[in-house]
């Protein structure tokens, strides 16, 4: 399938970058004119995989993290990706209520957020080389 | 994101306004327990009817606060989500454990 529109942008892993990604994605996937429902949907995967680069993958260190959006014709797909800390048992990361943070009152909820929330959720980790994120969502509904 | 307050009774009312995340909640965690310490209330209302955004960074902030009002025996509650804001609460079955006036 043939993209219809991709952008790529990069930035530092601030808390504060978590509202800009959220904004951005929206602000492209908007083009295509979906519902406020999937826009909202969006925003909040969005801002649940950056919090978890910023978070777990750099541990609120200084890093880069990179979004690409790609939009098709009926759906949009989002990659983010950062080169930090990764995760040593994704299976477990997955878990609803699991966090290796509980200090920072995190609910553990960050991945079941993004698989409810999108169509699809796929997870590449590995220790001390970085995770990447691949979600997608359809836009129309028929 | 901004909150402000008002006392009711032996309850604290905030009314946050804004966008809850990671980031902000930080910031909001801090107003709110240090607003909640120095006033002579037990329970706190949290009213949400100007919460534009929130994240699973917004269920540990409510948790965090329902644990710190009900170590001192005191009960929190959630006021006006808006639809989407709902949606969160919903999904994480947080309402279940405190009480929800829509």
């Amino acid at each position: 399938m043939q993209p219809v529109n991709r952008m790529k942008t990069e930035f530092l892993s601030k808390s504060s970058n978590e509202a800009f990604a959220r904004v951005v994605a929206a602000s492209f996937v908007a083009q295509a004119d979906p519902s406020i429902d999937i826009l909202a949907d969006i925003r909040t995967a969005v801002s649940e995989a950056v919090t978890n680069a910023v978070i777990h993958g750099y541990e609120e260190k200084e890093g880069i993290i990179t979004m690409e959006c790609i939009l098709y014709q009926d759906h949009v797909e989002i990659i983010i990706e950062d080169h930090g800390k990764g995760i040593e048992d994704i299976e477990q990361a997955r878990m609803p209520l699991f966090t290796t943070r509980p200090d920072l009152e995190r609910s553990g909820m960050g991945f079941t957020v993004m698989e409810t929330f999108m169509d699809s959720l796929e997870i590449e980790s590995a220790p001390g080389k970085g995770t990447k994120i691949r979600m997608t969502k359809q836009l129309v509904y028929r | 994101m901004d909150v402000r307050f008002k006392r009711d009774g032996t309850a604290l009312i905030a009314y946050i306004e804004g966008e809850i995340d990671h980031h902000t909640s930080r910031i909001l965690r801090e107003r709110i327990d240090s607003k909640f310490i120095v006033e002579p209330v037990k329970n706190l209302i949290m009213d949400l009817s100007r919460v534009t955004f929130m994240d699973s960074a917004g269920i540990g902030f409510i948790l965090g606060r329902m644990k710190k009002v009900s170590s001192i025996g005191g009960k929190m509650s959630i006021r006006n989500p808006r639809p989407e804001i709902m949606k969160m609460l919903k999904m994480s079955h947080i309402d279940s454990l405190i009480k929800l006036d829509a």
